[in-house]
């Protein structure tokens, strides 16, 4: 066979590997097999609290319009369509099913039995230290089908 | 929801977490556990089409994930090179100003890659020289 050989650039592809999840499943499955529940919640914990710190942020300034925008933007990359509604001082957020769960299925990997922490711990982790709280309301394990309620904490 | 695109920082958060825990050797121990269990496409692949096997795989994973890089297959020659310009995963990490990488992020390649490939009769070279820059080089050859 001939020599074979591919260069690309970049900007020539758009950034969107949806395995990421599968290694996220497997990494989520790992801890709890191996160090239990609580650390595979604390270590979402721990990285959403790094990671979406700016998000904390802005949701502090400007309210529950800087987490709508989030909440729009991280879908739409994953090309799923929401519904939210609510006032500024509550937000439910219905997700038909989950992008991550719905690639897991399809490609045959295993969905780890803690993967609604990834959307729970970390929409809770994100909201720590800001006027608001999150409840999921409903969750389906087979598609990732959830509520979420959004709500200004009580005086 | 994590979107996929958030993984990156999300896996280097997880090794740090795995290190305060139990050191790097609880890191490395996620490293094999995750070849074995996870990356069974690799090997499925390389195990089928040889060499191929690895054009087939880092065709699909590099293009998704936007990487800058120039990739090489000389089957005669027993040889797949990536000389990685550009790497979206430690890019992505060097990017972030309100995030500290993992310090030896890199080298999850490299113990991931080998796992699955040493054992299929290929030996496996990582050059990491150059991580600061998120640029590395990899080859494959055929033992």
């Amino acid at each position: 066979m001939a020599k074979r050989t591919m260069t690309r650039a970049a900007a020539e592809n758009v950034y969107l590997h949806k395995d990421f999840h599968g290694a996220l499943s497997a990494a989520i499955s790992y801890l709890h097999q191996r160090y239990g529940a609580e650390a595979a919640r604390e270590y979402l914990r721990r990285f959403a609290a790094a990671y979406y710190a700016p998000l904390t942020e802005a949701i502090n300034a400007r309210g529950l319009p800087a987490l709508r925008a989030h909440l729009e933007r991280i879908y739409a990359i994953e090309g799923q369509e929401i519904s939210m509604t609510g006032t500024d001082d509550e937000l439910w957020l219905d997700v038909p099913r989950c992008p991550a769960v719905t690639h897991l299925r399809a490609r045959g990997y295993p969905v780890a039995a803690l993967f609604r922490e990834t959307s729970r711990t970390v929409y809770q982790t994100i909201c720590d230290g800001t006027p608001f709280t999150v409840e999921m309301l409903a969750y389906d394990p087979e598609t990732g089908r959830a509520r979420f309620h959004f709500a200004r904490r009580p005086a | 929801m994590i979107p996929c695109t958030d993984f990156i920082p999300a896996y280097s958060e997880l090794f740090k977490y795995l290190h305060a825990r139990g050191g790097a050797a609880a890191v490395h121990a996620f490293w094999a556990d995750l070849a074995d269990r996870f990356l069974t496409n690799l090997r499925d692949l390389v195990a089928e089409h040889g060499l191929a096997g690895c054009w087939h795989y880092w065709s699909q994973t590099l293009n998704e994930e936007a990487a800058d890089f120039t990739m090489t297959l000389d089957d005669e020659a027993g040889e797949f090179h990536i000389i990685m310009h550009h790497c979206p995963s430690k890019g992505r990490l060097l990017a972030e100003p309100h995030l500290e990488p993992y310090a030896e992020y890199c080298a999850h390649c490299d113990v991931l890659y080998r796992r699955v490939l040493e054992p299929l009769g290929y030996t496996f070279t990582l050059e990491l020289s150059r991580v600061d820059e998120a640029a590395c080089a990899l080859t494959v050859r055929r033992r």
